[in-house]
């Protein structure tokens, strides 16, 4: 883990509210694993990094993809090409793709996406096919299909039926989980909940199955209990045990309030 | 020029608890230090106080546990913790080969709890000093009821004395409207040093949601927004009581340790601020330093209680 003062590269707003921000962080690039996230300290006003999921690498550069949602995120929107940003990283697993599957299938619901796109692209690598199911409200707010991986098979849904499937997402999990050995998944906590316990309804009760849980954090390194939650397993803190869980081992109940 | 850093918490005990600098960690905000050995040289500070420590392991509170505030935040942990024994177990063997002085804090929901936790700890090699966290606004039974009145914290730190010999601290809550008379009740029943403050009680609420932001309903408020809370409390209890004082809350730099330092504070504790730096310890020690040398002082004691006007 390392505090490293980066330099961002690009910054650009790929869809209404969604920026995409490459930074340019060796340290950080050197052998970052899919899942895993940085703690970006988003200006002097806030007291609290913020979790950003590695989104791409390319060299020594690493993107983040993130919506703005208040004060911090909306502080990493108006940087600029040049502006140094100070992040905290690599926390967490990762998720783990098996040796031997050959068919993965991905769920993103909206910003989702951010860490499944670098999972997918290094599955596609290793050889994988890799379907993603993608979801969002509306087109509008869609993660642009042109700018994913090539290889990658998408499948579209969103809420108003403006692009692909009308409704959830996770509709399309029974017609795409029958092919697939290995799911990840990463969105709103609803959805991951939904999918837990809709598990035998969705085809996906013997898949094995891993999400990418999103938890509020003070320290991103172990140290101030922020993050824990209830597993089968135990107690886990998100930012070091996970953010990465198998679907089966969390608690689900215990999210009702948050 | 050669400069002084070293302080003595505990000039009245046996055993001393002599720091090679003041900058030391608060509880629940290092961990058990380990943590962030890779980070940089941890050894390098004065002292570092671990998580809360309960006779029996703890889950703690329900999610969400943590909020941003204006200038802080709130947490409402809930005391989770390895418990005693596997502390004394798993972390204190590591301890014990360092150079830094680790301190245990600790936490009872009796009064006989905390006289329990002091005596299991006392004597084992690795820990050099009990924190006594009477002040946690975060738990139901035990924490702030101890602390909210002088003759409670009297009874844990008498309880808590008797049953080791190890330096203690008695870690005061804010959240009274005496504490000048708490700091002298703890002071006279054996204490070695007081750390004020701890977290202030605080609350968010969700105005989509309609509901309490926190599981717990109730956190912790703590960093930069209550730095002159904490300041001020130090300034009154350095007038009142003769021994050693440790000053925590919203210390951010250099300059915030000084203000303690010449409000009557031996030593400090930074929290919160390792969360947004985690080298907040380190840049602050090296920032002291700086100063001191700036300043042409020898000595960071001829600065401790240095602001405080005579009457
Ligand atoms: C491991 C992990 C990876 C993440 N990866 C991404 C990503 O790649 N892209 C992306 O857009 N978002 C991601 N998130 C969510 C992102 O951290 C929050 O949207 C962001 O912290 C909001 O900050 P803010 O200041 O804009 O919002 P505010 O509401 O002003 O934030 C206030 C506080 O709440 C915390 N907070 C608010 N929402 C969340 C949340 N959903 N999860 C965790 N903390 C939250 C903030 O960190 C901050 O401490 C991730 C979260 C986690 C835990
Ligand atoms: C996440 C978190 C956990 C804490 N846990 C403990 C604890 O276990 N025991 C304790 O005495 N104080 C605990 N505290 C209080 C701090 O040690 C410190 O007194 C307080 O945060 C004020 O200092 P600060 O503003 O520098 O953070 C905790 C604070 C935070 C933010
Ligand atoms: S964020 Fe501090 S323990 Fe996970």
């Amino acid at each position: 883990m390392k505090q490293v003062a980066s330099v961002i590269s690009r910054n650009e707003e790929v869809i209404p509210g969604i920026f995409q921000t490459w930074l340019k962080a060796p340290e950080l690039a050197k052998g970052a694993r899919p899942g895993q996230f940085v703690m970006v300290r988003c200006g002097k006003d806030t007291v609290l990094r913020r979790p950003l999921s590695v989104h791409r690498l390319d060299g020594d550069k690493l993107a983040l993809l993130f919506q703005v949602k208040g004060k911090g995120t909306k502080w990493l929107s108006h940087c600029q090409k040049g502006d140094k940003l100070d992040v905290f990283g690599l926390m967490g697993n990762g998720f783990k793709i098996a040796p031997r599957v050959k068919n993965l299938l991905l769920v993103a619901g909206g910003i989702g996406i951010a860490p499944l796109y670098y999972l997918a692209e290094s599955a596609l690598s290793a050889g994988k096919r890799v379907t993603l199911l993608l979801g969002a409200a509306t087109a509008k707010q869609m993660y642009p299909v042109s700018l994913l991986p090539s290889g990658l098979e998408p499948v579209l849904a969103t809420e108003d039926g403006s692009a692909g499937h009308k409704g959830m997402v996770t509709d399309l999990l029974p017609e795409y989980a029958t092919s697939a050995d290995q799911i990840f998944a990463c969105g709103p906590l609803p959805m991951l909940r939904y999918m837990a316990i809709g598990q035998k309804k969705l085809g996906i009760k013997d898949k094995p199955s891993q999400i990418s849980l999103e938890m509020r954090m003070g320290c991103g390194v172990g140290v101030c209990y922020g993050c824990t939650i209830r597993t089968k397993n135990g107690l886990k803190q998100v930012c070091k045990d996970g953010p990465v869980f198998s679907l089966d081992e969390v608690i689900w109940d215990d999210f009702i309030r948050c | 020029m050669a400069i002084n850093l070293k302080v003595q918490l505990a000039p009245k005990n046996k055993r001393g608890l002599l720091l090679t600098n003041p900058v030391m960690t608060a509880s629940g905000t290092f961990g058990y230090g380990m943590e962030y050995e890779h980070l940089f040289d941890i050894q390098k500070l004065g002292a570092i106080v671990c998580k809360g420590t309960t006779f029996e392991p703890r889950e703690g509170n329900p999610q969400p546990r943590i909020v941003e505030t204006a200038s802080g935040m709130l947490n409402s942990i809930g005391w989770q913790n390895i418990g005693v024994e596997a502390l004394i177990r798993e972390k204190a063997p590591v301890w014990a080969k360092w150079q830094v002085p680790v301190i245990v804090n600790i936490a009872g929901k009796t009064v006989e709890e905390y006289g329990q936790l002091a005596a299991r700890l006392d004597g084992v090699p690795g820990i050099s000093g009990i924190e006594v966290n009477i002040s946690c606004p975060n738990v139901k039974a035990g924490g702030v009821e101890f602390g909210a009145d002088a003759r409670s914290a009297a009874k844990v730190t008498a309880v808590v004395r008797k049953a080791t010999a190890l330096p203690v601290i008695m870690k005061l809550t804010p959240t009274t409207s005496d504490i000048v008379g708490i700091a002298k009740a703890v002071a006279e029943a054996g204490a070695d040093v007081v750390c004020l403050i701890n977290t202030l009680k605080g609350m968010a609420i969700d105005v989509k949601t309609r509901r309490p932001v926190l599981g717990n309903v109730f956190g912790g408020l703590s960093g930069p927004a209550i730095k002159p809370v904490a300041l001020a409390m130090v300034y009154q209890v350095a007038d009142a009581v003769d021994i050693p004082i440790i000053g925590c809350g919203g210390i951010a730099t250099a300059t915030d340790a000084l203000e303690f330092i010449m409000a009557g504070a031996t030593a400090v504790e930074i929290g919160t601020a390792n969360f947004w730096n985690p080298r907040a310890t380190l840049d602050i020690l090296e920032g002291i330093e700086k100063f001191l040398r700036k300043e042409k002082i020898k000595d960071i004691r001829k600065l401790i209680g240095i602001a405080r006007l005579k009457s």
